[in-house]
Parts: structure tokens; C-alpha cells; sequence
């Protein structure tokens, strides 16, 4: 009895399901695109201010380093570092592309150039194109749906043709409850896993849910031991945030 | 009385003894020359390589020839310095701290290796103090006193005393920035090597850069140049596992190999020419051979064997042989020592000579007496077997067909 529902179940309603599931793919599609693009929405924000601390681990030491960041939408973001105080004070500024940085000790403003883009930012596991290209997920690349459970999306994402990216594929596992990342991992072009960076300890800030805590883990054999730890501790979206701080006199001008 | 005979031969046919002999004895002179020609400019490719900067024997932290990184520097560089100057063989230790910074004047910045060095000692293991063009070499006190690379100061748009402001990180991953006065301006002659490169004095980079007692390398000098292989072993013996210990050939291994991949083609390329002298010497000989087929049947018929006949035959050429491959051997060598000693000079190929690396434009030829023995004792070898298929086949007439030979 029990034999013939399953198999009555499998002929009439399963079956004809997949069929109809397998003619769906392309409409499957564009929701995974509408998933990345929500994701990148609530990473970014309309407009952010966040006050984060940055742990850098390395084989032999630790640091850790605050700093404050303004930015609106994906485009414009200027970030000061507060603390150790021999850094303090230094700026970065990045619009669209280009990313400029002030450093008082100095008294110069630098204009980072496209073949430092892969080196790493301020020592950590982070490299300016990150700061520079955060944004670029929903254009470069072109999304996949790999998996989806109950509370997950798992999606592949590769870059198009022309893309001027520096990875050959990235997973992302998505949460479904806050549309927010909780795991992406970075191959290279060979399907090599680079480094993988964790989204964890979603909190409220006002009216968004946003990961407090980022742990970047670069997973090639050189770079074992290292780990780098961002905590956003205080966040503020949407509000108002003066354009002032989006242009090359305001690295000297709010560096103080 | 071969001999006698064959003496006899060649003297009675001066003409043809002599365009022998100037055939043989142009084609040896080529050979030893262009062996010498190409083996010195490859000397001068790793000589030059090895001595503007890079040093015979380089020490590293374990891993870091691999993964250049800052978890992987030689973390104490007294210990380390005491422990290689014990060996034996070794004539002076310097170490290096190599770091990739942005160098940044006015609105450009353009990414360079800023390196710690220690001047007085620099001196002796690398040419960068002999590379000087403009202004001074470094000074062991020297604080931000930068010595920079004519390439990377062009790019920059800087001379002395102008001011090069860098931005890097420090050794403990710290950020670090400073900014530095141009003492002095240097050109090796390695483009690459002068577009990118400035150095510090080591006491001083080590204060900005938080790298006390600490080093990307340690170069040292052997006492014999010829020794680096041995001398990089017994240093990594002694030092142990917790560094890498290489001599030039493994560190230059893919410019060693290019090398050798480019005397092959240079062998090849040479092989094609000597199969064509080969057929012009033969060809020749069996011209000058059926001219005196006749006499050669009239000594058959008065009953000369062919074997005493063959034995004349092969005897006045490598009489011949003799002659022109030591004529050859002499003054090819003469043109490779003398070139050896006042180098060809290219002016105005500068830039092709540096997608070679090479650093001048003048580059000695190298003298090897040995190499030119072989290069002799190939030549006369293919001399003697060019000349075999003439005599054969002369021999083969019998006594009645050479004497009426036409």
C-alpha cells in the first residue's frame, strides 16, 4: 500500500513537477541575480557611517587598528584611521575606481596607481581592490544558483567576459532570513580556493540587519597563520551623510 | 716514403695545396671564433646578472624564495652573520632588507623595491657603489639619504636632492611612510634593476621600517668565486634548517638554462654552416683528385695498391688538415684573445642589449684554450671525412679507365 502512494506519488505529482522546474531554470535565473543585487543593496546601504576596528593576525603578531568610514551607495567611501596613534590620522579616499590616500606624517596625498591595487591594505588580508571593487559583484559577474535549502542560497558567481576582475569564481552562501552573505570564498582561475571571508553576528543597527563581525582567511599555503578581523561596533544607514568628504581636499582637510 | 711522396704531392701542387689549406684554415678560425664570441656573451649575461646586484651566494629565510612574504625573514640577523662568517671560504656577509613601498613625488607615484643595505659592505659584494652616476654613494650614518635608480629617478622626475616621499609597510606589517632626500642616482645598466630599485642605509631603513636585526637576505662572498656551489652547502650545513642557503647557478637557474638553450640554437646555427663547408671542402677535393686521375692510374698500373694509394691519398690531406686547422686554431684564437682583452664595443644598440639584460654595450669574447683545441680537433675531423668519399671513389677506377680518363 505504502509501496503504491510512493510510486504514485513519484509518477504524478513529482515527475510532472521537475518538468514544469526544468522549464523555469531561465525565471530561476533572474532571482538569483535580484538575490545578489539585495545582497550587495545591504551590504552598502543608501548611505553608511561605521566605526570598525581591524585585527590583523599574522604568524608573529597581532595589531589591531580603528578606524571610521563614510560612504554613499557603492561609489564613494572615505575611511580615516583613529587608532594606533602613530597612523592616526590617515585617509582613503575612493571614488568609483581610483583611490587616493593621505598620510600627515608625511603631509602627502598619494594616488594609489592600478599596479598597487593587489597589494594589501594597511597589512591586513584585505588589498585596495577590495576597498576599490566591493561593489562590482552584480556587474562583473554573472550568478549561478549552486544550492538552496531551507534557510541558505549557495551561488556561484563568474566573471563576464570582460570584467577586469581579479578572481576566476566566487561562492557565495547567502542567508535567506537577512539577504545578507555569511560565507564567500575566492578562487582563483585554476578553481584554487584563495581566501574565504566570513559574514557573522548579524545585529540591528536602526532599521538594517548588518554582519558585525568579518573574518577574512586567506587560505594558501604562504599566507597560513593569517587572519584578519573586522568588527563594526557602532553603524548608522541611511541617514544624511555631506558630500564634502568625496573629494581630494578632504584626506588633509578631516585627517585632523 | 709516403710521406716523401705525399710531401712531394702537396709541394708539387702549390695552387691547390694552398686554396686547400686557406679553406681549411678559414673555416677553424670561424668556428673558434664564434664559439668564443657566444660563450662570452654569455659569461657576460651571468657575470653581469650575478655581480650588479644579485651576489654569488644568497641566504634566505627558509620558504621565502618561494613565498616572498614577511613571515619568512631571517629574524636574527647577528646570529646568523656570526654563524656564516665561521665558515670557511667565506670572505664577507652583508644582509639585505627588501621591501616593495609607492614611491610618490608630486602627483606620481610609481611602486618600487626600497632595500636596506649596508653601505661599506655593499660595496664589496655588489656594483651598486661603482654604478654611481650623480651625486654620492651612501654613508653608513646616512639617515633618509636615498640612492636611487636613474630609471625609477626619470620616472619620478627627480635629482639630487629632491625629495621622494614612500609609503610601505614595515616589517611587523605596520604602515610606514617617510620621507627621503635623493643623495645620489645610480645606473647598473639593468633597466629593470634601475627603474625600480633605491636603497637606505640598513641602520636607518631598519628604524622606519621596524625591521631591527632583521633581513629579506643575506649575500656573501666567497673567498673563491669558483667555490659557490661547495660554499652555499657548507653555509646551509652550518646554518641549518631554519634558512636556505643558495649559490648563483640555483638562484639564476632559468638564466643559466636560457643560456644553454641559446648555445644549442648557436650550435645549430653553426652546424648549418660547416655541413655547407663540409660539401664545398669535399666537392673541391674531388675535383682536385679527378685532376690527377691519371696519375693516379699510372701508379696503379706500375703496381701500387689501392690501399698504399688510399694511405697517400688520406696522408696529403691531413697533412693538409694539420696545416690549416693550426693556422685556423691560431688565428681565431689570436681574434678571441684579443677581443677578450679589448672588448667589441656596440654603441647605440643599448637599447637591444638591455631586452638581454646585459648591462654595457661592450662585450669580451671569451678566450678558452681548451675550447679551442676542441673546436680544432672537430674541424679536422670533418676535414678528414670530407676528403674519404673523393679517395674512395677514385679508387675504385681500375688502372686502364684512369689512365684514359678524360
Amino acid at each position: 500500500m505504502q509501496n503504491k502512494i510512493r510510486s504514485l506519488l513519484l509518477k504524478k505529482i513529482l515527475f510532472p513537477v521537475s518538468i514544469i522546474l526544468l522549464f523555469l531554470q531561465p525565471a530561476y535565473g533572474v532571482e538569483v541575480k535580484a538575490v545578489i543585487d539585495k545582497v550587495v543593496e545591504n551590504l552598502n546601504g543608501k548611505t553608511a557611517i561605521m566605526e570598525i576596528s581591524m585585527e590583523v593576525t599574522t604568524k608573529r603578531n597581532k595589531r589591531t587598528m580603528k578606524m571610521k568610514s563614510y560612504s554613499i551607495g557603492q561609489e564613494k567611501s572615505f575611511i580615516k584611521v583613529l587608532y594606533p596613534r602613530k597612523d592616526k590620522g590617515i585617509t582613503f579616499l575612493k571614488v568609483d575606481n581610483a583611490m587616493w590616500q593621505y598620510v600627515p606624517r608625511i603631509e602627502k596625498t598619494i594616488k594609489i596607481p592600478a599596479s598597487m591595487m593587489l597589494q594589501s591594505w594597511m597589512g591586513s588580508d584585505f588589498s585596495n581592490d577590495d576597498l576599490v571593487k566591493e561593489s562590482s559583484l552584480s556587474e562583473d559577474y554573472t550568478a549561478e544558483l549552486l544550492d538552496e535549502t531551507e534557510d541558505a542560497y549557495t551561488v556561484a558567481l563568474h566573471p563576464k567576459e570582460d570584467a577586469a576582475v581579479v578572481w576566476g569564481k566566487i561562492h557565495m552562501a547567502v542567508s535567506k532570513e537577512f539577504y545578507l552573505p555569511t560565507t564567500v570564498s575566492y578562487f582563483d582561475e585554476t578553481g584554487v580556493l584563495i581566501r574565504e571571508l566570513l559574514y557573522t553576528d548579524v545585529k540591528p543597527y536602526g532599521e538594517r540587519f548588518y554582519p558585525s563581525l568579518w573574518i577574512m582567511t586567506p587560505k594558501t599555503e604562504e599566507k597560513k597563520g593569517r587572519e584578519t578581523r573586522i568588527t563594526v561596533f557602532n553603524a548608522v544607514f541611511d541617514e544624511v551623510v555631506a558630500e564634502h568628504y568625496f573629494n581630494k581636499r578632504a584626506l588633509k582637510r578631516f585627517s585632523r | 716514403m709516403l710521406i716523401r711522396l705525399a710531401l712531394r704531392n702537396i709541394a708539387a701542387n702549390t695552387k691547390r695545396s694552398i686554396i686547400t689549406v686557406i679553406l681549411g684554415l678559414v673555416s677553424t678560425a670561424l668556428l673558434v671564433f664564434s664559439t668564443a664570441w657566444m660563450d662570452g656573451s654569455h659569461q657576460q649575461m651571468i657575470t653581469n646578472a650575478v655581480e650588479i646586484y644579485s651576489g654569488y651566494i644568497q641566504i634566505t629565510g627558509d620558504n621565502f624564495r618561494d613565498s616572498p612574504s614577511y613571515d619568512h625573514l631571517i629574524f636574527d640577523v647577528a646570529g646568523l652573520q656570526r654563524d656564516v662568517e665561521a665558515v670557511n671560504g667565506v670572505a664577507l656577509f652583508t644582509p639585505r632588507f627588501e621591501s616593495f613601498v609607492l614611491f610618490s613625488v608630486g602627483d606620481k607615484a610609481v611602486g618600487g623595491m626600497l632595500t636596506g643595505i649596508m653601505p661599506e659592505k655593499e660595496q664589496h659584494i655588489s656594483r651598486l657603489k661603482r654604478s654611481l652616476q650623480e651625486g654620492d654613494y651612501l654613508g653608513e650614518n646616512d639617515t633618509n639619504q636615498l640612492y636611487i635608480g636613474s630609471e625609477l629617478a626619470r620616472r619620478l622626475h627627480v635629482t639630487i636632492g629632491d625629495e621622494v616621499a614612500f609609503v610601505g609597510n614595515g616589517a611587523d606589517y605596520s604602515f610606514a611612510a617617510d620621507r627621503l632626500q635623493v643623495k645620489g642616482i645610480f645606473q647598473t645598466g639593468l633597466f629593470e634593476f634601475d627603474a625600480s630599485s633605491a636603497f637606505l642605509a640598513k641602520p636607518y631603513f631598519d628604524m622606519i621600517m621596524a625591521a631591527d636585526n632583521m633581513a629579506t637576505h643575506g649575500i656573501v662572498l666567497p673567498d673563491t668565486l669558483d667555490n659557490s656551489v661547495q660554499l652555499a652547502k657548507s653555509i646551509g650545513e652550518k646554518i641549518g634548517g631554519e634558512y636556505q642557503s643558495a649559490s648563483w647557478q640555483q638562484i639564476m637557474a632559468a638564466l643559466v638554462k636560457s643560456m644553454k638553450l641559446d648555445s644549442v640554437f648557436g650550435y645549430i646555427t653553426l652546424g648549418i654552416v660547416f655541413t655547407v663547408i663540409f660539401f664545398v671542402v669535399m666537392i673541391y677535393t674531388l675535383l682536385t683528385v679527378f685532376a690527377r686521375i691519371r696519375e693516379i692510374g699510372i701508379m696503379r698500373a706500375v703496381g701500387t695498391t689501392p690501399k698504399q694509394i688510399f694511405s697517400l691519398l688520406l696522408l696529403e690531406s691531413s697533412l693538409l688538415g694539420v696545416v690549416s686547422v693550426c693556422g685556423g686554431g691560431i688565428v681565431g684564437g689570436l681574434f678571441a684573445y684579443y677581443y677578450s682583452v679589448h672588448p667589441m664595443v656596440f654603441s647605440g644598440m643599448e637599447e637591444q642589449f638591455k631586452q638581454y639584460g646585459l648591462a654595457v654595450t661592450a662585450i669580451p669574447t671569451a678566450f678558452e684554450p681548451l675550447t679551442i683545441l676542441r673546436d680544432m680537433v672537430v674541424m679536422f675531423v670533418s676535414l678528414l671525412l670530407s676528403t674519404l668519399y673523393p679517395i674512395i671513389k677514385v679508387n675504385r677506377y681500375k688502372p686502364i679507365e684512369a689512365i684514359h680518363h678524360v
